[in-house]
Formats: structure tokens, C-alpha cells, sequence
């Protein structure tokens, strides 16, 4: 659905944010995209909305290419941002502007979301606070219906059952014909969501793989004496938590913090083992 | 579906900018009012009415002004880096969105100041009979000075579109200056193009004075001048703000 | 839902099925939560519901009316029981009893604690 080629970007008298970056995304996901901080997620969210333009390579979705930020693209994506401001307008009133402009938009959804949020659909945005304007934006690009919905640090601004009704939400919102992804580094705010795990650092993909793929080869566990050795990354803490290869043992639940920092130190020796089997 | 320009979406673009803006707009509508009465009064304090002249010299006192108001107004979401996400990504065409500024900012702003100058036109003269006797003076507001001063707006209303989607700070200020040097730039060109075309009249000849060549050049210039930059300008301005809006990133 | 972070989620929620099947509140051939509504309750992504869903079912716990949802099997109580026995057997005991080694806590002191907890 979505497709980057060689992608490539920088602003104007910097070093690159991103070189040559490959993906493909497809419908029926929710991809994690990781990174630190300042390693390009956000740019990348903007490349792919058509908000920055690439200074080579192409980002498409359903063929066409989003820098042209034609109606029949727009239409088809939603970005909720990191930071933003919203018009001093009631929800209700902007719900109204920009609803019209997506043609699969649901009001329904939009206003049962709103409620879900505890807010209504009176209130002025602007007195809102930063984290219920951001309810407001993500109930929007929900109820929006687009094929892909971009969402950069949903969770930043969220307090902990703020949290927890977005991952209900967005459990309730995937199908087979569409496809989320969510920039974040917070890790494990939205880990039982997400099934498709990518990760930028040095400005470049450096883990592109789902997650079915990770538990069917990969192992986490305890760090002991007696596995110690095999481990392919483990926590410098005592006891601490380590990843191993698979091999017969019982599927474990991924840890996907500890898999970004063994991604994060360990990127060949991970990826190697993962494709190996892949191949073999 | 797949439509890039769709006059139905040109009116919903309109009305989101409309509703955003909206407090401003009757801020900006409500003061523009208030000065232009407060002139048409003026105007009739001396000699106890309103002559076409005076009425249409404070309307474009305050048309003017406030038009250029109102184009920075409706472009201030696409300077914003904490709006224009919203504006960027809404599923309009480049094309739709210069037209729905264009409109909304030359002709409808036209329009409704046109009918607020009316009114309070009306308003101010009755004031005026009332208050100081003034005479019953009924001006034909839709004169020719009117539409050469609808026509003069709508010539330099892309001008300042350009400079909004140009400048992100001190915009209005630095649209003025470029404009000025525009204008200086123009009259120079006009000057020098009008003693190498018309060596008859003789600009050069340092025997006429250089004012009197300038106001030769001027009246050239307002013959074919007015044609080519009446025609031209304006269009060309909005050919390039179109491309501004293209070329925008966050 | 808060997961255990051994225990892969999809059989997370497996065992909470069991838990509601364990303690009759799905009763036999009744008409159990969607794999949405299931996705949504446990905050997890549908794909992993799914999962869990298809594990029930080739566990023939559960079945699928076509069109109409998921239905707990007409035997799917005693289906459970028997699972969770196995898993008793086999995993939870054999734990114990290392453990007990472990500390040299002879058999008759475990059989005491047994009956106590029984008498009450």
C-alpha cells in the first residue's frame, strides 16, 4: 500500500535525517516505528504525508507519489502530529469544517470517540488541555477512515487510562483494509498493539521485520549461568533479561524494549539470525 | 473520486477558512465599520454632505487596509508550524486552494466591504441629517472611481497573497518594502523604456525637465502600462503564489 | 489486562478464556465475545486475538457459527478441565516438587498443609 524507495532527506545546511530509506508497508498492520529521539521518525511521518518533500527517492501510496499532495492521496492518509495547535473552535463545530473533506468519514465513530474521551462535543479546544486536543485530533483521524493513519507520539501528553482507552480503541479500529503507523519512543506504551516492529537509527532502517517472525526465532528469557553463553543480548544488570535464538523452545512473550536496545547494539547479529532462518 | 478540482470542495475550503477565522473577521468587519462611519461623519462636518468623492476617498481608506488585512488573516495557518499540519494535509488540491483564497479574499471581501460601505453610508448620512443637518445627498456609489478602485485592489491583492505565503515573520511590513522596490524598480523600467521607445518626445534631450519626461512616461504608461500590468500583474502574482502553496513544507 | 512478560499474549488470553470457562460464566453452547470484542478488552492488537481464537478452536473449546460468531463447545467445560489438569500435572507439580527437594520439605508436612487448607 504504501511503498518508500531510497528515500532520502535533510534540511537545508544539516547532516542527513534520513539516507536511502527502503520500506513497505501493508494494510491490516500496525507498524512501530522506532527510534531515539532526533533519529527521523517525525520527518519520516512528514515525508510520507507529503508535508516535506524528499531531496531523493520516492514515497507512494497506491502508486502515486505523496509529494504531489494530490486530493486523491490526501484523502487517503491522516496524520495525528507530535505537537500541534488546534483552532479555538467547539469539537463539534470542527468536527463539521473538516468532515466533509473525507469522504468515508464516520460521525458516529467520531462523536462515540469523543465520548470514550470523556469530552463533549461543546467544549472549546482551546481551553482544552494538550493531551485532550490530542484526543480530539486522533478521534478525528479515526473517524476520518483513511487507509493509512499516521500517528506520531500518540501516547506523549496522555495520562495512564487516557493511555489504556487508545489502545482499546485502536484494537477496535484495525481491519484488513487499513494501515497504522505509530512513531513513538516510549516502547512499551502501545507494544500489545502494534505487530510489525521498524526501527530507524544513524538515519537509516536498521530492523524492519514482523513480529510473528521475531517470536518464531527469537527467545526471551532470564540470563543464567548455564544459557549465558548462547545469549545474543542480555541486560548488564544481574538476572537480567536476555534474548537467545529460538530453537525449541516454547514460544516467549516479545520484549519489545528489549529488543530495540538489542537492535540498538546488536543490529547484524539480530538481523542475521532472523533472516537466516527465514531462508534456510 | 480523483477529482483535483472540485467547486463544491472550493466552497467547504471556504467555509473552514470562514469558521476559523471568524472571531477576527467580525473584530476586523466591526472596527473597518466603525473608522469608515467615523469618516463618512468627518467628511460631512464641513460643508453638510457626502459627496461621491468624499465617500468613495474613506472607503477606500478603509477597503484597502483591511483587505490587506484579511489576505494575511486567511494565510496565517500556512505560516504557523503548529497549524499548518491540519492545512497541509486536508485533502484539498493546490489548485482548489489558491482559487478558495482568491475568492474568498478579493471577491467576497469585496463584495461584503462593498455592501458595509453602503450601509454604513446610509447610516452615516442619516446620523448627519440628524445631528448636524446635512442635506440629503444621494451619491451613486457604483461610479467609475469605484470600479477603478475594485479594479486597483484586485491588482495588488495577489501581490500581498504572495508576500504571506512568502514571509514567516514581520510579514506585512516586508511585503510593503519589496513592493515599494517593485514600484520603484517598475517606474525605472517604465522610464528608461519610454525614452528608447519614444526618442521623440525627446526624455533624453536634457532640454525638457526630467519631471515633465516623468509625467510622459507616466501617461504612456497609463495607456499600454495599464493594459500590460493590468492585465499581467496580477494574474502573474497569483501564478506565483500558486506555486508558493506547491512548493510549502512544514 | 496486565500480561506476564514470559507467556506469549495470545496465550495470555487463552487462559482467561479458560478462567471464564473454569468458572461458568461462558457456559456451554453460549455465544462468546468477538475477536473484536475480545481485541478491544484486552487492549491488544485483533491479529493476536485471532490467534488465540484459532488455538481454542484446533483445541476444539470453542467453535465458529458462520456468520454468526463463537460459540463455547458442547463439551467445552470438561475439555478445559482437562487441559488445565494436564497443565497441573505436568508443569505447576513438577515445580513443586523441585522445589520441595530443594528445600527438604518431606511429603507428610505438604499432605498436612493439604488437609488444613480443606478443613477450612
Amino acid at each position: 500500500m504504501l511503498t518508500l524507495k531510497q528515500l532520502q532527506f535533510h534540511y537545508p545546511n544539516s547532516r542527513p535525517v534520513l539516507k536511502s530509506v527502503n520500506l513497505s508497508f501493508k494494510p491490516g498492520g500496525i507498524y512501530g516505528l522506532f527510534g531515539k529521539n532526533g533519529e527521523g521518525k517525525s520527518t519520516l511521518m512528514k515525508l510520507v504525508s507529503g508535508l516535506l518533500n524528499p531531496k531523493m527517492g520516492l514515497c507512494s501510496l497506491k502508486g502515486r507519489s505523496t509529494q504531489s499532495r494530490s486530493v486523491a492521496t490526501l484523502r487517503d492518509l491522516f496524520l495525528v502530529p507530535e505537537d500541534f495547535e488546534l483552532p479555538g473552535l467547539p469539537i463539534q463545530t470542527y468536527e463539521k469544517v473538516h468532515s466533509s473533506f473525507y469522504p468515508n468519514f464516520s460521525k458516529e465513530t467520531f462523536y462515540n470517540l469523543i465520548e470514550e474521551f470523556r469530552l463533549s462535543p461543546n467544549q472549546v479546544i482551546s481551553r482544552l488541555s494538550f493531551g485532550q486536543k490530542k484526543k480530539v485530533l486522533i478521534a478525528l483521524g479515526l473517524a476520518a477512515n483513511t487507509p493509512l493513519l499516521l500517528m506520531d507520539e500518540p501516547t506523549n501528553g496522555l495520562d495512564i487510562p487516557s493511555k489504556s482507552q487508545l489502545r482499546r480503541i485502536l484494537a477496535s479500529y484495525v481491519d484488513d483494509g487499513k494501515c497504522i503507523i505509530i512513531a513513538t519512543h516510549q516502547v512499551r506504551d502501545l507494544h500489545s498493539l502494534i505487530d510489525h516492529v521498524v526501527i530507524l537509527d544513524n538515519a537509516q532502517v536498521i530492523f524492519d521485520s514482523p513480529l510473528s517472525d521475531v517470536s518464531e526465532k527469537l527467545w526471551f528469557g532470564k540470563a543464567s549461568k548455564e544459557n549465558e553463553a548462547s545469549a545474543l543480548f542480555s541486560e548488564s544488570t544481574f538476572g537480567g533479561k536476555a534474548i537467545f535464538p529460538r530453537e525449541d523452545r516454547d514460544e516467549s512473550e516479545i520484549d519489545l524494549e528489549l529488543l530495540f536496545n538489542a537492535v540498538l547494539t546488536e543490529p547484524t547479529q539480530i538481523n542475521t539470525l532472523l533472516n537466516s532462518i527465514n531462508h534456510g | 473520486m480523483g477529482k483535483e478540482f472540485d467547486i463544491s470542495r472550493i466552497v467547504q475550503f471556504i467555509k473552514r477558512d470562514l469558521t476559523l477565522q471568524k472571531n477576527t473577521i467580525t473584530i476586523g468587519l466591526l472596527v473597518g465599520s466603525i473608522v469608515l462611519f467615523l469618516l463618512y461623519l468627518f467628511n460631512m462636518v464641513w460643508d453638510k454632505r457626502l459627496s461621491a468623492d468624499e465617500f468613495l476617498g474613506s472607503f477606500s481608506l478603509c477597503y484597502f487596509p483591511l483587505g490587506i488585512f484579511y489576505v494575511y488573516t486567511m494565510l496565517r495557518e500556512f505560516q504557523n508550524p503548529k497549524f499548518n499540519h491540519s492545512y497541509l494535509s486536508l485533502p484539498v488540491s493546490n489548485l482548489e486552494r489558491i482559487t478558495a483564497k482568491w475568492l474568498n479574499g478579493a471577491l467576497l471581501y469585496t463584495l461584503v466591504f462593498s455592501l458595509i460601505g453602503i450601509i454604513v453610508g446610509i447610516l452615516a448620512m442619516m446620523v448627519g441629517i440628524v445631528v448636524f443637518g446635512a442635506e440629503m445627498h444621494v451619491t451613486a456609489f457604483f461610479s467609475e472611481n469605484y470600479w477603478k478602485v475594485v479594479k486597483l485592489f484586485l491588482l495588488i491583492q495577489p501581490t500581498f497573497m504572495v508576500g504571506a505565503l512568502t514571509f514567516s515573520k514581520n510579514r506585512v511590513g516586508k511585503t510593503l518594502m519589496v513592493l515599494g522596490l517593485l514600484f520603484i524598480g517598475f517606474l525605472l523600467f517604465n522610464f528608461i523604456g519610454f525614452g528608447i521607445l519614444n526618442h521623440d518626445f525627446g526624455v533624453f534631450s536634457g532640454e525638457s525637465s526630467g519631471s515633465e519626461a516623468f509625467d510622459r512616461a507616466s501617461q504612456d504608461f497609463s495607456v499600454l502600462g495599464r493594459w500590460f500590468y493590468g492585465l499581467i500583474f496580477g494574474p502573474l502574482m497569483l501564478v506565483v503564489a500558486y506555486f508558493k502553496m506547491v512548493e510549502k513544507e512544514v | 489486562m496486565d500480561f506476564d512478560n514470559s507467556k506469549p499474549i495470545y496465550l495470555q488470553i487463552v487462559d482467561f478464556f479458560y478462567e471464564n470457562i473454569l468458572e461458568k460464566r461462558w457456559q456451554e453452547e453460549e455465544r462468546i465475545p468477538s475477536v473484536r470484542e475480545v481485541a478491544m478488552m484486552v487492549e491488544v492488537n485483533p491479529n493476536t486475538a485471532i490467534r488465540a481464537f484459532n488455538h481454542l478452536q484446533d483445541l476444539e473449546v470453542i467453535y465458529n457459527k458462520r456468520g454468526i460468531g463463537y460459540f463455547v463447545s458442547q463439551d467445552g467445560f470438561s475439555k478445559v478441565l482437562e487441559i488445565k489438569r494436564r497443565e497441573f500435572m505436568e508443569q505447576t507439580l513438577p515445580d513443586v516438587f523441585k522445589k520441595m527437594s530443594l528445600m527438604d520439605i518431606p511429603f507428610d508436612e505438604l499432605k498436612n498443609a493439604y488437609n488444613q487448607q480443606k478443613k477450612k
